[in-house]
């Protein structure tokens, strides 16, 4: 038997008895779902499901509502995707916690602090180093230099004195930069634009880094005769050996940059430079001169923010030549950002920039979440080492250990953060000014379980009782304060393991994580 | 674990069953015994049984009549139901808290001897505020009260009671005494009347009938009592107290004449008792049914599901038959097809009594239709509005004719098996529906083919636990199937996949109880009251600043105004009407310039509000409207399942914004959020309690916006949110200290005979000061 339903005004036939979710998942219509699992009893929860039925002009939630003859069903207008957003927002204002870590947010250049840190506790160093050259191209150079904002944002100052990421990315360089051949970032595969960088300071170097990464040939002008810019004249030997300096350009030229060194670009030249190549990126340094056609205030390029674009086509400008400062962390950051951005002009995208995805925050932290954020920290005091001396194996391994990880396990593979980010979400909207406090319990292991990150979609508690499990997870209470808990809160008790790994699998956030991870 | 609590554990799952559909009868049956649920008896239970840990927690906790925690020996229970809040019971709650030197976090004493409750309706809201320790209730308490009450339930605790006789059926009975046994009667003390009575009698050997009759309705007068002599008129006496028992009975069972000689205007003593305010205190008053006001009060009323109200015992079924009782049943039977009678009952308009007002007929209809050979029928007792007392009043005073209208839907729509979901505060009325139950099986109303007929039909009781969600049909149906009550997304809906997967019809008391009138009903009178699309008549519970307040049964079409000022006698203490809440927490506030609106569906839906289970709570100009809305948001904020994002969440926002608001710190942009996300909640909803938690806001924002803008201005213009006001003493003050000695945190100088002063630093805004001073001279601003 059949029904007649309108799906975004077109008429379809469907199968009676399926729910409105399959069917627009038949037609190829995405809805996302975060409290949905296949093959169970429908129990809808977390209401982003919704759309909007024209026959009743009423929302109704998709995963859970069976389709019925005359339904006029309209899955993404105005209402619908408002109403969507107006769900996620609720759950983010109780939702205590943070996908990214502070210190992440904190660093310009956005680089995974915490992940380094794990990695380097385990004595990955060579792993560390990848994620730290992900987002940085000069970390020997800025382990040395670098005022380290992220330790400013690092949570553990609330407790002793934070962690010395600064200190622990040097380790991972200094390490790297020993070996006979340090590590070269993979690169695709030439593509045939050629990107001309107009100056070879930190962030030229950093553009040309990121470039070269995605197939671009970059050829660097620069009026002195040596790379490094600012780095190598305007920094003391004694912060930094210029021979660190040298080694990480000896990285970006092997990944097949090429520099023109000894050429000062004259004003009109910019426009020869712009007919020779595909691209232009600026980065002039702090006293930067004019080049025709480019518009500037005071001494700095106009550009719009995050894309770094100028009012000329194809010309994009970084570093002190924008901002005056000399902070090489932002100049790194901006060469990161121009290179997408480039690449997004050159391949005729929609040119946004480094798009930053979604991430929960919180805001300050309270005497009562020490512990939970201690949980998983060392507690002795931060390493201090002598004068300019770096860390050793013993004492990185032990002062990486002292991060708290305060970024979620679930950052990569989280619906909510997904979902928040696709309907551009304000989390302030509702977020009370006080706060439930943070918790972490492990009573579970394999799985951590953090209550503030739940959502209540009940999808556990589905799992439990369909395996079985004696323990098993129930809702807790009712309302506002209703909880996903082990009844009796017996420390005694944990769920079967078989049964906690999947509920941590199915979890659509990050309140029940597993608790290894093999990585590290 | 004692072999003594083995052998309690034992006997109670025998009791109750061991399957996890008896999840809730078992923890109710622990909890009587253990008075708590400790958790080591319910890891026994789970050991002994087939039920999880989870399955007993997850329900367990859900609802709100199990406790984890011991408690002291009385529970004492602040009324915080509408009613109540209005006449400023968290004022109370507040006192106690100080007077038992409760710790923070901690709602026993230290001496452990009392437990400090709240509770969302006593069900007595003409007394409010209403406070009940044990057995006894106390009502109209005050701040300054709260000491008297705890002195007064210890002696009463001292005094053991004593009673017991026979009424002698062999000598000439000389009349009878009616003592109305509804729980505003009973929360007033008639139970202590009645002993007064029967001792009396006793006494004076007289050969008198006692009788107890359910709810009069009329509530601002109880204790009620009414004296029949064999062959002369009856006299009600209202408000009457133990020490007049033996007056009264003296008056009619002596030498006549001598109560004549007492009767004075009915006009007189109403007056009187407007003014009245405190609960101990007041003299009795008879009235005579006949008299003009208290026609008034009755006089527009229409008794049809409360007929014959005040007159029959609820439980005397050859009364209840003498006064029409069964003749519907009877002809059903006889003579009536199952399609008749749902013809008849879609000819008498009669839509859902419960709230949404769904056409009766058609579910039923729906049902018939259901080829399955097991239906079920619900009525739906779980009344869980606060200031709304209507269901239990039917289910206390009128068991019988609940029942009948039950079988008659049984019969209609071929249905053998039928619960009646009663909230396990309703106590009486779950003793007497029991007891009337039992009678009707004797009497062969129920059971295996009943009065011949071939219809089987019977009615289990099942006890709810506390949770408002479950007067929602789907949450009720997750409750008696031992779940906890989250509701369940319709369609389908319970008259095809409902208790069991089987079709069920829900009806509410009230839809029920208007059945037997319905089939008796010759005329089409049922049919001709009313509008258009709301005919007949609808039960209220009148409440607030009001007159008269009571249980009242109106015509459909009868306008606020006329409840208000005919039947209600207008606003108490002579304040001006601000608004009229209908609907309770589902409902909204209608405006004093918008009474002249007719009850019915319809008007009321146009205006914002709702009929919704028929609580009318009256306010006074010294009423604040956002305090209003802040109060019913709170109820169901609390009472959410908590299940669906929308409202578990977005009711908790517009609480936050709400309160903020109250405490002065809301702004004109938070006021535009409360909006929107009202709406986003109204819109994303899947359960009633969610698509209209939201009402009470909307409605004061619409008649009362700018009450919501002089509160972010930091003005309470009412004097209520405590945030916003402060107290102070005027040049009126003689010094009489009273304030002084009575302020709870030494925020007055004892000066005698000087002005006294607050001290703002200490003030907790109590409202003690105010509430003893003899000379009005705390002022609030």
């Amino acid at each position: 038997m059949e029904v007649r339903v309108e799906i975004n005004g077109n008429k379809r036939n469907v199968e009676n008895g399926i729910t409105v979710l399959d069917v627009l998942e038949k037609e190829g219509i995405e809805v996302p779902t975060m409290c949905y699992l296949k093959g169970t009893e429908h129990f809808p929860t977390c209401m982003v499901c919704m759309v909007k039925d024209l026959q009743t002009n009423k929302l109704i939630p998709s995963c859970s509502t069976i389709v019925a003859d005359g339904m006029d069903i309209i899955s993404n207008d105005e209402e619908v995707v408002e109403a969507r957003k107006t769900a996620l927002e609720l759950l983010l204002s109780d939702h205590v916690g943070e996908c990214n870590a502070p210190c992440q947010t904190g660093c310009p250049a956005k680089m995974d602090i915490p992940e380094m840190n794990r990695l380097l506790a385990a004595g990955k160093f060579d792993e560390a180093l990848m994620v730290v050259k992900k987002d940085i191209a000069l970390p020997a150079v800025l382990g040395r230099i670098c005022p380290a904002p992220c330790e400013r944002a690092c949570r553990r100052r609330n407790i002793d004195l934070p962690v010395s990421i600064c200190l622990l990315k040097r380790y991972a360089a200094d390490h790297d930069l020993q070996k006979l051949a340090p590590y070269l970032p993979d690169r695709k595969k030439l593509n045939g634009k050629r990107i001309a960088i107009i100056g070879a300071g930190p962030a030229g170097l950093s553009a040309a880094y990121f470039l070269l990464q995605k197939g671009y040939q970059c050829v660097l002008f620069d009026k002195n005769s040596l790379a490094g810019g600012a780095l190598r004249y305007a920094v003391p030997d004694e912060r930094l050996p210029k021979d660190v300096l040298d080694e990480e350009i000896e990285i970006i030229r092997q990944m097949g940059a090429v520099f023109e060194m000894g050429r000062e670009l004259q004003k009109d030249e910019l426009e020869t430079i712009r007919k020779e190549f595909d691209g232009v990126i600026v980065a002039t340094g702090e006293d930067n001169a004019d080049f025709d056609g480019l518009d500037k205030r005071h001494r700095s390029f106009i550009v719009e923010r995050l894309t770094h674009r100028s009012n000329l086509e194809g010309v994009f400008a970084i570093g002190s030549a924008i901002k005056p400062g000399r902070v090489a962390i932002r100049a790194v950051a901006h060469g990161k950002e121009a290179a997408i951005a480039m690449d997004q002009f050159q391949k005729n995208k929609p040119v946004k920039g480094d798009i930053r995805m979604f991430t929960s925050r919180f805001g300050r932290m309270y005497e009562e979440d020490h512990e939970a954020f201690m949980a998983e920290a060392d507690d002795y005091p931060r390493i201090e080492t002598a004068g300019d001396e770096g860390f050793t194996l013993d004492e990185v391994k032990s002062e990486a250990a002292r991060c708290m990880h305060c970024d979620c396990r679930a950052k990569d593979d989280c619906m909510l953060r997904t979902l928040s980010d696709m309907y551009r979400v304000n989390q302030r909207r509702f977020f009370p000014k006080t706060r439930a406090p943070i918790r972490k319990i492990f009573r579970n292991k394999p799985v951590v379980y953090e209550p503030e990150k739940c959502i209540k979609c009940g999808i556990c508690v589905k799992i439990t009782s369909m395996q079985q499990d004696d323990l098993g997870l129930a809702y807790i209470g009712k309302g506002f304060d209703v909880e996903i808990e082990v009844p009796f809160d017996d420390s005694k008790l944990k769920l079967l393991e078989e049964t906690a790994i999947q509920c941590a699998e199915m979890c659509p956030t990050g309140a029940l994580e597993l608790f290894e991870n093999e990585r590290y | 674990m004692t072999a003594e609590n083995h052998i309690a554990i034992d006997n109670i799952i025998r009791e109750c069953g061991s399957d996890k559909k008896n999840v809730i009868p078992l923890l109710q049956g622990l909890q009587d015994h253990f008075h708590y649920l400790p958790a080591d008896v319910l890891k026994e239970v789970c050991r002994r049984t087939g039920i999880t840990p989870a399955q007993v927690m997850g329900v367990a906790s859900f609802y709100s009549q199990f406790r984890f925690q011991p408690t002291g020996k009385h529970i004492i229970k602040v009324c915080t139901g509408t009613a109540c809040h209005v006449k400023r019971s968290g004022l109370v709650y507040d006192a106690f808290t100080r007077s038992l030197q409760l710790e923070p976090g901690n709602q026993t004493d230290p001496k452990g001897i009392y437990t400090l409750d709240k509770v969302n309706c006593l069900g007595c809201c003409t007394l409010a505020p209403v406070v009940q320790i044990e057995d006894t209730t106390y009502g109209h308490v005050d701040v300054e009260g709260v000491n008297r009450i705890l002195k007064s339930f210890e002696l009463k605790q001292s005094n053991s009671k004593q009673k017991s006789s026979i009424l002698n059926n062999t000598r000439k009975i000389q009349g009878e005494i009616r003592v109305g046994l509804g729980s505003c009667c009973v929360a007033s003390g008639s139970e202590a009347v009645r002993d007064s009575i029967h001792s009396a009698v006793i006494e004076k050997d007289l050969n008198v009938r006692m009788k107890r009759v359910g709810c009069v309705g009329m509530c601002h007068q109880v204790p009620l009592v009414e004296v029949i002599p064999k062959g002369k008129e009856p006299t009600l006496y209202s408000k009457v107290r133990t020490e007049d028992v033996s007056l009264i009975i003296n008056k009619h069972f002596r030498p006549q004449g001598l109560w004549q000689k007492l009767s004075s205007s009915v006009y007189d003593l109403m007056t009187d008792i407007q003014t009245d305010k405190n609960w101990d205190g007041i003299s009795q008053h008879h009235l005579q049914i006949r008299e003009k006001h208290v026609t008034s009060f009755l006089g527009k009323q229409k008794p049809i599901t409360t007929e014959f109200r005040g007159a029959i015992d609820p439980l005397d079924i050859d009364e209840y038959r003498h006064h029409h009782g069964f003749k519907a049943l009877e002809s059903v039977l006889s003579s009536i097809s199952q399609q008749d009678i749902i013809n008849k009952v879609k000819g008498s308009g009669l839509r859902g009594r419960g709230g949404a007002g769904y056409p009766t007929w058609e579910k039923w209809e729906k049902l018939k239709n259901q080829t399955n050979a097991t239906k079920y029928i619900i009525c739906n007792g779980d009344e869980g509005d606060p200031g709304a007392f209507m269901d239990r009043m039917l289910l206390e005073s009128y068991p019988y004719r609940i029942i009948e209208g039950m079988i008659i839907a049984a019969y209609a729509t071929q249905v053998k098996k039928g619960y009646f979901y009663i909230r396990a505060e309703y106590q009486l009325a779950v003793n007497r529906i029991k007891e009337a139950l039992r009678i009707c099986r004797e009497q062969d109303y129920l059971g295996e083919n009943i009065l011949g007929s071939g219809l089987c039909f019977d009615i289990e009781i099942f006890e709810g636990a506390g949770a408002f969600i479950c007067g929602e049909e789907t949450a009720l149906i997750a409750s008696i199937e031992g779940n906890r009550g989250f509701p369940r997304l319709r369609p389908p809906y319970p008259v095809e996949k409902g208790l069991w997967g089987y079709p069920t019809l829900v009806n509410n008391v009230e839809t029920f109880a208007t059945i037997p009138y319905i089939i008796r009903d010759e005329g089409d009178n049922y049919n001709k009251l009313g509008t258009p699309n709301s005919k007949g008549t609808k039960v209220f519970s009148l409440a607030g600043k009001i007159n008269r307040g009571g249980l009242i049964e109106v015509p459909m079409g009868i306008t606020i105004r006329e409840i208000i000022e005919d039947i209600g006698g207008g606003v108490a203490d002579d304040k001006n009407l601000k608004a009229v809440q209908i609907g309770g927490p589902s409902g909204g506030c209608v405006p004093s310039w918008l009474i002249d609106t007719p009850i019915d569906y319809q008007s009321l839906k146009e205006i914002g509000a709702i009929m919704g289970s028929g609580g009318l709570l009256v306010l006074d100009e010294t009423d604040c409207m956002v305090d209003i809305a802040r109060f019913f948001l709170s109820f169901t904020q609390m009472e959410s399942c908590g299940k669906c994002t929308f409202c578990r969440i977005g009711t908790k926002r517009m609480l936050d914004i709400l309160n903020s608001i109250c405490s002065g710190q809301g702004t004109f942009r938070a006021l535009e959020e409360l909006e929107r996300l009202a709406q986003s909640i109204t819109n994303g909803s899947l359960c009633g309690l969610g698509q209209t938690a939201p009402n009470p806001v909307l409605s004061t924002i619409r008649y009362f916006r700018d009450e919501y803008e002089a509160h972010i201005r930091g003005v309470c213009p009412s004097g209520k949110c405590q945030d916003l006001i402060t107290y102070t003493i005027n040049d009126n003050c003689i010094g009489c200290t009273k304030c002084a000695q009575n302020c709870p945190v030494d925020a007055i100088p004892f000066v005698p005979y000087e002005i006294h002063t607050i001290d703002q630093e200490l003030c907790i805004k109590c409202d003690g000061c105010k509430q003893i001073c003899p000379e009005d001279a705390v002022l609030v601003s």
